[in-house]
């Protein structure tokens, strides 16, 4: 959908870069790191940015070459639309099932630690009511959404921080290398999809009030989001040991909970349900916002807001055939990682080739 | 339209009710202070013992006080937490929640068998548990704990073992040990782990020695009450081995830099008077842990500690206050004192248990890249048992309280 007015600017799109991002400081994320990197669970986030970065950067280069285009537009233009479309087709279903499988996730989180007896589909179904809902909006409010309760994330995080501090002992971050330096190094490349939404996030390139504030957002809310993920991984190894680590799902849940602030307040992990409540709402509105607008422009839907509700059920209907959180998160997520990882490394650079031959022929 | 849009309020409505799922009156639960667990003779069978506590005893609404007693205390088998709490659900009307339980209390003979490791294990997945709740090992049984207890000047039961594990916890007789604390070392297996000991069974047998060298059920109290908070049991890779009195507890708090450092009651001899004793406040400032690690060699470890005192009796009345010679004197004398003390104490580590408890497996783990050639080097087996350790005290500071000087006692006898 083409927007007429373009309010949008730099601080809304680090506000969605944050929830969609950073917020994976705080979900099952670095129990997946943590398997086998151990206490180095913080360096690997390090090591997939640093690996995503250059094929990041290639793309955001290409989108500033040809202006006009957004990430689906772009695949077009330089691959032809049969080529683009497969290749749009593969990133669609990468983001799709990582989507899924973290949608489970979260439910999983809030139906174990917060509502035993409700049953899952009924959390899962006001889950998505309530994404939809908001997603229906439009990109605008989501943005403006998102700038607006992002006071209470950060408050909610500081907190997180500071309560979590008193139960650190900073030399369990050593050994430094955890597991090894080649399982950190291997983890880091197979696992770099976990930032797969800032190559999503392009689709979203024509959107704001222009093309120099998209850029400004997309690097300095990833570079705040990638911190924030390394700071909390590193608070999660100094809370637990290595090998406590990799034996916790929920290390946010569990690392507030076992923090008591003098006699009165023993039981204070409930206070941070709220900001990460909020802020897992707002990741999974935009996740589903930008995947629908990704098919969309595929397929040259204009009015792809209608596909909300038929994606956000499928991506429900096929997240709950693992049978447990744990298949979910060790074998489906991690496996799903390791197949999506490369495409998303490697469709910059095939893009980068194309507009290279596209410019040699013109020659 | 309009007519739409209401039609949708209403049938969205409802979802609003999803919130009642959970929903849990107050009234409709019963809270569990503490957990006790008992060994039995079947394996994998434990008795559990909860104790209740009644939330309108001690509360500011006098007017309708309550025949009611204070507590309840019940006990069924069960092989972990979870399906304890539901046998136990059988006799009491209200909802069993261990949200509130603040102590797990464990007898020593289930602490003693293997039994124990297995029973924690079923802790942290029990979610409403929580992992900051504080682990005690009981001399008796835990139930006959549990039910002897019965403290005369606090009648709510939770405040109880709040205020007893945080004031023995401020002199330093007893160590800090949450379960998670439990988790990380015994998973870490590199340190050995310290918990409260307790009893509420006295040993008519012990003699009268200084305040400190006791463990729980030894000290010559006489009063009502009969629980006794005093020294720690030793844990090794989830098993207790043994135990320590209040004085050798110290010197763990004193040596682990994890802990938070409180200040510690301790009494020394007077240097110059030697048949008295002369009693203050320790407050450590700095614990600093170096390891000097060879391969192929023997390990030396240095322990810097610095603290000062604050020295609240001198019965001697040697007159420490005005005499800047008898202050360095004094000054000697306690660090000596101190390090003798904590010399024989890690001699026992090292020989006795073989491993120690002061976490310093901690300042030894930078020397190592990864966790393979870490755990390869045994901090545990290898390195600990023969390494030298060298103990450096430095008082810092010596300071004599609100006297400006002891009164002469020749005098006031003439």
């Amino acid at each position: 959908m083409e927007l007429l007015k373009k309010p949008m600017r730099a601080r809304e799109l680090i506000a969605m870069i944050f929830m969609l991002i950073g917020i994976k400081g705080g979900d099952t994320t670095p129990s997946l790191f943590a398997d086998e990197a151990q206490n180095a669970l913080w360096i690997a986030p390090i090591v997939s940015f640093v690996v995503i970065l250059p094929p990041f950067i290639t793309l955001m280069y290409l989108l500033k070459k040809y202006q006009t285009r957004n990430l689906a537009e772009l695949l077009h233009h330089l691959l032809g639309t049969k080529l683009g479309t497969i290749i749009g087709i593969f990133l669609f279903v990468g983001a799709f099932i990582s989507m899924a499988a973290d949608m489970r996730n979260i439910v999983e989180e809030i139906n174990y630690l917060y509502f035993p007896n409700s049953p899952t589909i009924i959390i899962y179904l006001i889950f998505i009511v309530i994404c939809l809902f908001v997603a229906n909006k439009g990109l605008e409010s989501i943005g403006s959404l998102a700038w607006a309760v992002l006071p209470v994330i950060v408050l909610t995080i500081i907190s997180v921080m500071f309560v979590d501090f008193q139960a650190t002992v900073w030399q369990r971050i050593f050994p430094i290398l955890g597991g090894g330096a080649s399982i950190v190094i291997r983890d880091g490349f197979s696992l770099s999809s976990v930032f797969l939404e800032f190559f999503l996030l392009t689709i979203a390139y024509q959107a704001f009030h222009d093309t120099k504030q998209f850029r400004i957002g997309m690097y300095t809310g990833s570079i705040l989001s990638v911190l924030l993920i390394v700071l909390f991984y590193m608070i999660y190894t100094m809370v637990f040991d290595y090998n406590t680590v990799d034996n916790i799902a929920y290390l946010y849940q569990e690392s507030t909970e076992i923090v008591p602030l003098g006699h009165f307040f023993t039981n204070i992990s409930t206070f941070f349900m709220v900001g990460w409540l909020l802020s897992n709402f707002l990741r999974f509105t935009i996740f589903l916002y930008i995947i629908c607008w990704l098919y969309g422009a595929l397929f040259q839907i204009k009015r792809f807001e209608g596909l909300l509700m038929p994606i956000s059920f499928l991506a429900m209907i096929l997240s709950m055939i693992p049978p447990n959180f744990i298949t979910n998160e060790m074998i489906v997520r991690k496996t799903s990682f390791h197949w999506i990882s490369p495409i998303y490394l490697c469709f910059p650079f095939l893009l980068l080739a194309a507009s290279l031959w596209r410019e040699r022929r013109k020659l | 339209m309009k007519k739409i849009i209401v039609i949708l309020f209403l049938i969205f409505l409802p979802a609003l009710l999803g919130g009642c799922f959970d929903q849990k009156e107050l009234e409709e639960q019963a809270f569990v202070v503490s957990i006790g667990v008992d060994k039995t003779d079947t394996r994998g069978v434990f008795r559990f013992s909860f104790q209740i506590a009644n939330p309108e005893v001690g509360s500011s609404a006098t007017g309708t006080s309550t025949k009611e007693p204070a507590q309840a205390v019940i006990s069924v088998l069960g092989s972990d937490f979870l399906t304890a709490t539901n046998a136990a659900n059988a006799t009491v009307a209200k909802e069993i929640t261990l949200n509130q339980a603040r102590v797990v209390i464990i007898s020593e003979k289930l602490a003693r068998s293997k039994e124990f490791i297995h029973l924690m294990q079923s802790a942290p997945s029990t979610v409403d548990l929580k992992l900051n709740a504080q682990l005690v090992v009981s001399k008796e049984n835990a139930e006959t704990f549990i039910r002897n207890n019965k403290p005369r000047l606090e009648s709510r039961p939770h405040k109880y073992y709040q205020y007893m594990l945080d004031r023995a916890k401020e002199t330093g007789i007893i160590p800090d040990a949450p379960l998670v604390r439990f988790f990380q070392i015994t998973e870490g297996d590199a340190d050995l782990f310290i918990a409260p000991y307790a009893t509420t069974i006295r040993d008519d047998e012990t003699e009268i020695g200084e305040e400190d060298h006791y463990k729980a059920g030894e000290i010559p109290v006489k009063g009502e009450s009969q629980t006794q908070f005093m020294g720690s049991a030793v844990f090794r890779e989830g098993q207790m081995i043994s135990t320590l009195t209040g004085e050798e507890n110290r010197f763990c708090l004193m040596f682990d830099s994890t802990l938070a450092q409180k200040d510690i009651l301790i009494s020394f001899n007077d240097p110059l008077m030697k048949e008295y004793q002369v009693a203050g406040r320790l407050d450590i400032n700095n614990v600093k842990v170096k390891v000097d690690y060879k391969k192929e060699k023997q390990t030396t470890i240095n322990v810097f500690v610095d603290f000062n005192i604050n020295i609240h009796a001198i019965p001697s009345t040697v007159d420490y206050i005005q005499s800047l010679e008898k202050q360095r004197i004094l000054k000697n004398s306690i660090e000596k004192q101190i390090k003798n003390r904590g010399e024989r104490f890690i001699n026992k580590t090292q020989e006795k248990f073989k491993a120690e408890p002061f976490y310093w497996s901690l300042h030894i783990r930078h020397k190592f890249l990864d966790i393979k050639q870490y755990e390869k080097a045994d901090w545990m087996n290898k390195i600990y048992p023969n390494a030298q350790v060298r103990l450096h005290f430095n008082l810092e500071g010596l300071e004599f309280g609100k006297m400006l000087r002891e009164t002469d006692i020749e005098e006031v006898r003439d």
